[in-house]
């Protein structure tokens, strides 16, 4: 059936149409369209790329044109063209992001900006750049002109470039055109953050070959009149009164404005059923509060940029628990519902212990216990149990009851995330001294720090890309040392050059100086040294690379302290004590005589620094530098990515190249993993050991996941964002998974993943047709039908 | 046999139980209008569209808003009647709210996408106005008043003209007219435009292809039941019927298109209807009628699994309803 099909010719023969198609050139000329002159224009992009064709880019062009199209719809439509064809071969990714180079460099050369001295004064005349650095660029053009790398753009892969075109070039205001080209980006960045030429230098050198990329509010705004750098801000909870309640709205709005992403808590305002003794009425609770936060975070646009984002903390105790999980439901009464809020719970030792011996768990009003958010540990045991025992609480429910409902809203919503408020506490720097409690942790479950009334937790991130510290079969733990004392001190420098948008902020982080170095890439080292992701091998190398990265980049704080002081709050930090991370995990790391060295060093002259480590998601950066995020395995080895700037196709390019190397990189393949969703584990024909390292997310074991998030947490002073994966979840999966996660000491976790119920109709590849496809595929490449094969062109 | 007249009200034992299992799955994917975030749309409407490319959205969503009304009105008047199983008509009852929920999303999206009051009033009336609609619509009208004078499927050319008619509405419309459509949607989301209508239309084309995947089980059961129907007449009727189509959803394209949109010419979208046809024609056992390759390489991007980044958009892929209880020796 399928023979006859191949045989039957296409009626619509489309591909004879172009030979009389016309273009309009820039000067508005029409032009008939010329397959050579395009497939020239290409062919010089594919210098040392030798699996790419570009005649079938040419021709495949001309087949999306119409009559009148302009060139320039026809150098993006190349663009695309090529990036379409990345999943038939990744060497397509390179030549789309060369052509996309060229295109940039064009638009940016149009506007008469040939250096970068020039891009900066052009940004600073438009109003984007800072005179700050304006001027230290206008004094060091010589120097800085000639750092430029213009090669390294090379480094990119499609997806990367374009996302740095769409959204991290400055534009210009009206024109919208970009008026940097990524190399001037990078330096721009870099300039921003210097106080010396060599600093500048360095700094680019670090960034512009991916080794080490700053967070994304430090990429949009370094440089620039507005620089609000830092990514994370945590909010202590409202106090319980109205006005306290509307000026936090205020805060979340002015943080937002400049690219932050809010953590808030909520345990401190009362109870739904709670008396109002100014109005003698009765509270309606949490909800309606964050009802109207709910709108007031998707009013405001982080600078026209993404929309703005921030999660709710609220403790396990308080009486609307049960609400408060509800609040992503897709059923139900919507004055009750917040979809722009994210959830989580922020969960004390005593409540899991309940969950363990399914006892009853009890539910408080904050109004009649004001206390509780301030105590953890020991004495926040203390006080729930003698509240517990007066009967001071609302009501009690089954520990159990309430943990499978936070199971159900994990797996209904991906939302709800367990944070772990005990652990957070007791292994934090930050809460050596009485009174220093903290309430919640960010947006994304990395960043663990103090809050109260006075203080708001900021935190600037940047994260290393792992994925270039792998040469000739081992991990370059140099190199890495190196780029780790240069990230810190740059990450110092944003704390003094940021713009606080509110007062506690500016204060809160002029004391402890948080940073918050990352990692992304973690999968990539792990396929380029060919260790499957649950091996042991595999959780050695990440623990040492973490207690590596922890190590010296206590060092460079050390050295900072030395040079510039130690953080004012030091004195109040387990760290004056000579404590470190490890210590509260009873982890003692290998090579004691350094740690010790750097201990009594550390002792004498304090940290510039209280916290240096925390893992964040890195979404968009990863995606710049082409990495896999953070510490994450790969979710499937064909995946598509939906951003801003429109949908890209991923393919894991390891598995590629294994592949080739065993002959088995064919359409066939192709299709069947594209129909099995990016899975290679029902392919018969892979060889096992393939099979085993390019597992995905939904098919490595979650526990390896988790011990490998406790073996590095011994290293990490803040947190990581830990997503975990159910392909279908249930509640005893869950319930086991997350008890695990609390027993091996996490702080924290984040999304829960998991899949659609049912999907969508694959188009391109079918069931039905897919069993017979080896035979169809043979006929369609017969020398007999040269014309329907794509392939052989 | 499913075609048998009656209304059956027999549940167990389950003689389909796959119909109650697609149901069960649609359940858990319940979804809602008003998670649809329409914030950037309109940005994207006047400041980044061409107009030939507003012209090409305004035809589309016209003809999306009309054509689930029709899609409901076969199952209520046909489907439903004829397909003689509780289960079945379970999972056409849950059908039948998924193409409301459909039809509101697009009636959200109409009023949001045209302010001006007469030109929305213009756009509802499409069926009788624009003529390439028209032509779809009749293309529909006529499968349908087909059987409508079937009371019951008594003789062997009456089922035959019900299988057409079943046919007709999954694999003609809701396999091809309605998989045009989204193929019009993700070429402009593959150029980052229109997330809202991408995300609404994203949870749409999971609801269809469930449809579509339940009336080719359906014809999968009636094959198994009665094999006789299944001739060389019905077939030379069923690819007839596809070609009509095709044809139909061509000069559709040539409307949508007339303007020039650089990415998409009306010669690779026919050849991705025949392609699309291809397809459906295979799944019915059919031979392929035009041996057609998708030109649309945004459409693979459509099968691979989606990694959103959640600062741009919420995440469309969690399920509804969880079942089990709290244990802690589980595999994980």
């Amino acid at each position: 059936m399928s023979a006859v099909a191949a045989q039957v010719p296409s009626p619509a023969a489309p591909e004879n149409a172009p030979t009389t198609m016309r273009v309009r050139k820039r000067n508005g000329a029409l032009e008939p369209v010329d397959v050579n002159k395009i497939v020239r224009a290409v062919g010089r992009c594919c210098a040392g790329l030798t699996q790419v064709d570009a005649l079938r880019i040419a021709t495949k062009t001309i087949g999306g044109l119409y009559e009148g199209a302009t060139t320039k719809e026809l150098d993006a439509l190349s663009i695309g063209t090529a990036a379409s064809l990345i999943v038939d071969e990744p060497e397509y990714s390179k030549l789309a992001a060369r052509l996309l180079a060229t295109y940039i460099d064009k638009e940016v050369t149009n506007q008469e900006i040939h250096s970068f001295s020039q891009s900066i004064s052009a940004g600073h005349r438009l109003g984007l750049i800072a005179d700050r650095v304006a001027a230290f660029v206008a004094a060091n053009s010589r120097k800085l002109n000639s750092a430029i790398e213009a090669e390294r753009t090379g480094l990119f892969e499609y997806f990367g470039l374009r996302t740095v075109y769409d959204r991290y070039l400055l534009k210009h205001p009206e024109r919208r055109t970009v008026i940097e080209t990524p190399q001037f980006f990078f330096l721009r960045v870099a300039c921003g953050l210097a106080e010396t030429v060599h600093d500048a230098v360095e700094l680019y050198r670090l960034f512009s070959t991916l080794e080490y990329i700053p967070s994304t509010p430090t990429l949009f705004n370094s440089g620039t009149r507005h620089e609000q750098l830092s990514s994370c801000f945590l909010l202590d909870a409202p106090q319980d009164d109205l006005e306290s309640i509307y000026r936090k709205y205020m805060d979340v709005a002015m943080l937002s404005k400049f690219s932050g992403g809010i953590g808030l808590a909520y345990h401190r305002v009362r109870s739904q059923g709670s008396l109002i003794r100014g109005t003698n009425g009765h509270s309606n609770g949490i909800v309606p509060w964050l009802k109207t936060l709910d709108a007031s975070v998707s009013a405001v646009n982080q600078g026209g940029k993404r929309k703005g984002a921030c999660c709710v903390y609220l403790e396990t105790w308080h009486a609307d628990i049960e609400a408060f999980l509800e609040l992503r439901d897709n059923t139900g009464d919507e004055a009750r519902r917040t979809h722009n809020l994210n959830l989580a719970n922020w969960i004390p030792d005593l409540f899991m212990r309940r969950v363990e011996e399914d006892g009853v768990w009890s539910l408080f009003d904050p109004k009649d216990m004001p206390h509780l958010t301030d105590l953890y540990g020991d004495e926040f045991e203390r006080a729930y149990l003698s509240a517990e025992a007066e009967g001071l609480h609302v009501r009690q429910l089954k520990a159990r009851d309430l943990y499978a409902r936070m199971m159900r809203t994990l797996a209904q919503t991906g939302n709800g995330w367990m944070t772990f408020k005990d652990a957070s506490n007791r292994k934090s720097n930050q809460t050596a001294w009485l009174g220093a409690v903290v309430h919640l942790s960010n947006l994304c479950t990395e960043i663990i720090e103090v809050t109260s009334q006075d203080e708001t937790a900021v935190c600037n991130l940047g994260s290393l890309n792992l994925a270039r510290y792998v040469s000739e079969g081992r991990f370059a733990f140099e190199k890495l040392a190196a780029n780790v004392r240069l990230a810190v001190r740059q990450l110092d420098r944003v704390i003094d050059i940021n713009y606080y948008a509110i007062p506690t902020a500016a204060s809160s982080n002029a004391r402890w100086r948080p940073v918050g170095l990352g990692v992304m890439g973690l999968q990539d080292v792990l396929f380029q040294l060919r260790l499957p992701f649950d091996s042991p091998e595999a959780l050695t190398l990440s623990t040492k690379i973490q207690e590596e990265i922890y190590f010296h980049a206590l060092t460079a704080s050390c050295e900072l302290a030395e040079r510039l002081g130690a953080h004012p709050a030091f004195a109040e930090t387990r760290a004056a004590r000579g404590e470190l991370q490890f210590d509260a995990w009873g982890v003692v790391p290998e090579d004691a005589a350094r740690w010790d060295a750097l201990r009594e060093r550390m002792k004498e002259k304090g940290l510039r620094n209280s916290l240096m480590i925390a893992i964040a998601p890195t979404a968009t950066i990863a995606s710049i530098v082409g990495s896999y995020e953070s510490i994450e395995p790969q979710v499937s080895n064909l995946f598509k990515r939906e951003t801003l700037s429109g949908d890209f196709l991923q393919i894991n390019r390891y598995l590629v190249a294994d592949l080739k190397r065993v002959g088995l990189w064919t359409d066939e393949i192709r299709a069947r993993i594209k129909l099995a969703e990016g899975s290679i584990q029902g392919i018969a024909e892979i060889p096992d050991d393939l099979k085993l390292l390019y597992r995905t997310a939904w098919e490595v074991p979650m526990r390896a996941l988790i011990d490998l998030a406790a073996a590095r947490g011994a290293f990490i002073d803040q947190s990581q964002s830990l997503n975990l994966f159910a392909e279908s979840p249930n509640i005893g999966k869950l319930s086991s998974m997350y008890m695990y996660a609390w027993k091996r000491g996490l702080k924290t976790t984040y999304y829960l993943r998991s899949r659609p119920a049912t999907r969508i109709a694959q188009t391109t590849v079918s069931g039905a047709t897919a069993a017979g496809f080896k035979e169809a595929e043979a006929v369609a490449c017969s020398l007999e039908n040269p014309e329907s094969c794509e392939a052989c062109q | 046999m499913l075609l048998n007249p009656g209304f059956n009200l027999t549940l167990r034992p389950m003689k389909y139980p796959a119909f109650y299992e697609m149901y069960r799955s649609a359940i858990k994917n319940t979804w809602t209008v008003e998670e649809v975030d329409f914030s950037t749309d309109l940005m994207d409407l006047q400041g980044r569209m061409t107009d030939a490319e507003r012209h090409l959205i305004n035809r589309l969503v016209a003809f999306f808003a009309t054509g689930d009304s029709i899609v409901s009105n076969n199952l209520v008047l046909n489907l439903y009647k004829h397909l003689n199983a509780p289960e079945a008509r379970m999972y056409l009852s849950r059908q039948l709210y998924e193409e409301a929920l459909h039809v509101q999303f697009y009636l959200t999206l109409l009023d949001t996408y045209i302010p001006e009051m007469r030109e929305r009033e213009q756009a509802f009336a499409a069926v009788d106005n624009i003529s390439s609609i028209r032509q779809k619509a009749q293309f529909c009208l006529r499968w349908m008043d087909s059987v409508h004078k079937l009371d019951k499927l008594q003789t062997e050319s009456e089922r035959k003209q019900f299988l057409l008619n079943l046919i007709c509405f999954a694999a003609c419309i809701e396999g091809l007219f309605f998989f045009a459509a989204f193929a019009y949607v993700y070429f402009l989301r593959s150029r980052g435009l229109l997330h809202g209508l991408a995300a609404g239309t994203n949870w749409v084309f999971r609801d269809e292809s469930a449809h579509m995947a339940f009336a080719f089980e359906a014809v999968r059961v009636i094959r198994r039941e009665e094999p006789e129907l299944f001739d060389d007449e019905l077939a030379g009727n069923i690819t007839a019927m596809m070609e009509e189509a095709v044809a139909c959803e061509t000069q559709f394209a040539e409307d949508l298109l007339s303007g020039g949109v650089a990415g998409m010419s009306v010669a690779e979208m026919r050849r991705y209807l025949e392609f699309v046809a291809d397809q459906r024609l295979t799944m019915l056992g059919l031979p392929a009628r035009y041996g057609a390759k998708n030109p649309f390489p945004f459409m693979d991007l459509q099968d691979v699994q989606e990694l959103a980044n959640f600062f741009e958009r919420r995440v469309s892929a969690y399920q509804v309803g969880v079942e089990g209880e709290v244990a802690f020796d589980h595999a994980f």
